[in-house]
């Protein structure tokens, strides 16, 4: 086996010589099988590195980097990095998959007319739960009163989380009061912040990373999170054989949606591949397996009939024209100091 | 002179790395600190062109924002409590464990200071994660004690996401830098000086405290410092064990790096923290001085 292996590695090196298309990814955001078909298809190596949030790509691009042929970036990341040049526009002939995206999210107001990106896939912001908790405690589901309102969070003290993130935190405390998630009025911004630190006594604590385990372990029973965290959470309950069930739904007063686009970097060595392997993810087949792995929002029409039918009919996966959703803008820098002193007062008192 | 050089050529090396990768960066910091952000993050440009030509585009306002508002100092003195806590504590826990090695017989020591070395052949991040199960609500350690506090009719208490889960495992991650200087300085300690004590009739808790406690100050200095000071820049405890109020002073800075993509004020709270923290060293190196002399 071992000197098969050997001889294989030798035979294969040569087909993979110089041929590298380095894709920088979110964590766990594509299927392998996919890899290994475009590997094939392309008859290049697919070298991957990983950030696990927006923040960190663009501290990343800040700080130099260089070296990647495709980012997936979220919208307002993307945006940001239109305006600081440092995309390559996409030839439209090379991307003729591009057909397949629902229009609804194409033309987004971060890329007019989709100059640079093409939408891979998305998430949405919600709450999580512990089906069978929420039942017994007579809570409801379907609202983020059930994460602000004092009048259920009592009944689930110290069981909740919420996301640690300023834009999603004061998104969702905006939705709840009424106001648009991108809403920029400060006097909006203090009543949300009232509202935070109203709830916040009842929280358990602000996690981005560990509430998937929490949830599925049954220590946490109800979160504030992102739909692929949920679903996770879910199918990791249901391989544990656990009592209890996952559940996740869009509350009713809207929710933030982030659409991950894919871009080519301005410094990307092989711009050729990266065409190549957008297209590709255009592909029906090929982008409605992230979705069967993830439980990913797909934004791609051709993709929807590959997709395993307990997803697809997921409204908080595939959310209807009804659900309000909104993609989060970027904030200029005057206003990011506000609300991040804003944050960081939710965090100390 | 030729010894000179050859000091020179095995030195050399070392304080090349410190200046490139310590004093350089520094500089850049501080410099960075009184910058403008730049509008997608990073910083803004250093020199300002218009009509009256190039001139510098420097400001106070990140300093300015820090003292407008009390709660970055508030901030500041919960992480010097943390970190003074932790100091304590690795302290006490540390010395008699020091003691008890340096103590023991020599084909022993060498295999418990292995011993405590241990823990960091694994991550240091998997190490705070098994504290979220040792803690969690399921845990033997958490169903235990609150049975405990059941039979006297006391509420549960939760033990994960508190700042006691924050503190107990910064002692944890802490604890082998406070051992190992004191057990080098504590194992160099003549053996005679306490027979010599002995004979003149000193009891053993005498002994302690005239001869092997001051003869140990060097090592407990060496061990307070690299306790105390990486303590005050840790971010992923609280991170990760942390609860709604767990945040740290090294969250904050992590934070204006990357979330708020404010660069300058980022680095505005890290030299604050860095002078704040070599004026504490001074004063307590002052104070420490003082007794050692006033002792001699």
């Amino acid at each position: 086996m071992g000197k098969l292996l050997f001889i294989l590695f030798f035979v294969a090196a040569p087909v993979f010589a110089g041929d590298e298309l380095h894709l920088y990814n979110w964590n766990n955001y594509i299927a392998p099988e996919t890899v290994d078909r475009f590997e094939a298809y392309c008859k290049c190596r697919v070298v991957q590195d990983y950030y696990s949030d927006n923040e960190e790509l663009l501290a990343k691009l800040a700080a130099g980097a260089k070296g990647y042929d495709i980012l997936v970036p979220t919208g307002n990341a993307l945006a940001s990095l239109i305006r600081q040049g440092a995309l390559l526009p996409l030839d439209r002939k090379l991307v003729p998959n591009l057909k397949n995206i629902n229009p609804a999210y194409l033309d987004t107001a971060f890329d007019p007319g989709n100059r640079y990106s093409a939408p891979y896939a998305y998430t949405t912001t919600l709450i999580g739960y512990n089906v069978e908790k929420m039942k017994q405690l007579g809570l409801p589901t379907d609202t983020w009163a059930v994460i602000f309102d004092p009048k259920y969070l009592a009944r689930v003290k110290g069981r909740v989380t919420v996301l640690d993130s300023q834009r999603e935190l004061m998104a969702a405390a905006l939705k709840y009061l009424g106001y648009s998630a991108n809403d920029t009025d400060e006097a909006h911004w203090y009543s949300a912040e009232k509202l935070i630190l109203r709830a916040k006594p009842y929280w358990a604590a602000f996690n981005a990373s560990s509430y998937i385990k929490e949830l599925t372990v049954g220590n946490i029973w109800l979160v504030h999170g992102y739909s692929n965290d949920m679903f996770q959470a879910r199918m990791d309950a249901r391989a544990a054989k656990r009592k209890f069930t996952i559940g996740f739904s869009l509350p009713k007063e809207g929710a933030v949606l982030a659409l991950d686009n894919m871009v080519i970097h301005k410094y990307a060595p092989r711009p050729d591949l990266a065409h190549k392997f957008i297209n590709f993810m255009l592909d029906g087949k090929n982008s409605s397996e992230l979705t069967n792995m993830l439980g990913s929002g797909n934004p791609n029409l051709a993709a929807l009939k590959y997709v395993d039918p307990e997803i697809a009919s997921n409204p908080a996966i595939f959310p209807g024209k009804e659900s309000k959703l909104e993609m989060l803008q970027d904030l200029d820098m005057e206003k990011r100091r506000v609300l991040n002193r804003l944050w960081i007062k939710i965090k100390i008192e | 002179m030729t010894r000179n050089i050859g000091k020179w050529l095995i030195s050399g090396p070392p304080v090349f790395y410190l200046a490139v990768f310590f004093v350089i960066p520094t500089f850049i910091m501080v410099l960075a600190s009184f910058r403008h952000a730049g509008e997608f993050g990073g910083l803004a440009p250093i020199f300002l062109h218009d009509v009256r030509g190039a001139h510098l585009n420097l400001t106070l306002e990140s300093y300015r924002e820090y003292f407008s508002d009390f709660i970055y100092s508030r901030l500041f003195i919960k992480t010097l409590i943390y970190a003074l806590v932790t100091t304590f504590f690795c302290l006490v826990t540390a010395y008699p464990l020091a003691l008890l090695i340096a103590g023991s017989e020599k084909r022993h020591r060498d295999l418990l200071v292995l011993l405590v070395i241990l823990p960091f052949w694994s991550n240091f991040l998997i190490r705070i994660y098994a504290w979220m199960i040792i803690l969690g609500p399921q845990s033997a350690l958490s169903v235990g004690l609150n049975g405990f506090l059941g039979m006297f009719g006391i509420e549960p208490v939760g033990l994960l996401f508190t700042p006691f889960a924050v503190v107990l495992c910064l002692i944890y991650v802490q604890l082998p830098f406070m051992v190992l200087p004191l057990y080098a300085n504590l194992e160099k300690h003549d053996p005679a000086l306490l027979d010599a004590a002995q004979d003149l009739g000193a009891n053993s808790w005498q002994r302690f405290w005239r001869i092997t406690f001051p003869l140990s100050l060097p090592g407990v200095y060496a061990g307070i410092a690299l306790v105390f000071i990486p303590v005050l820049g840790i971010f992923a405890v609280p991170d990760i064990l942390g609860g709604t109020g767990g945040i740290m002073i090294g969250n904050l800075i992590k934070q204006e790096f990357l979330e708020a993509r404010d660069w300058p004020f980022g680095s505005a709270l890290s030299i604050i923290l860095t002078l704040g923290a070599l004026c504490i060293v001074g004063v307590a190196a002052m104070v420490a001085g003082r007794t050692v002399k006033n002792d001699a």
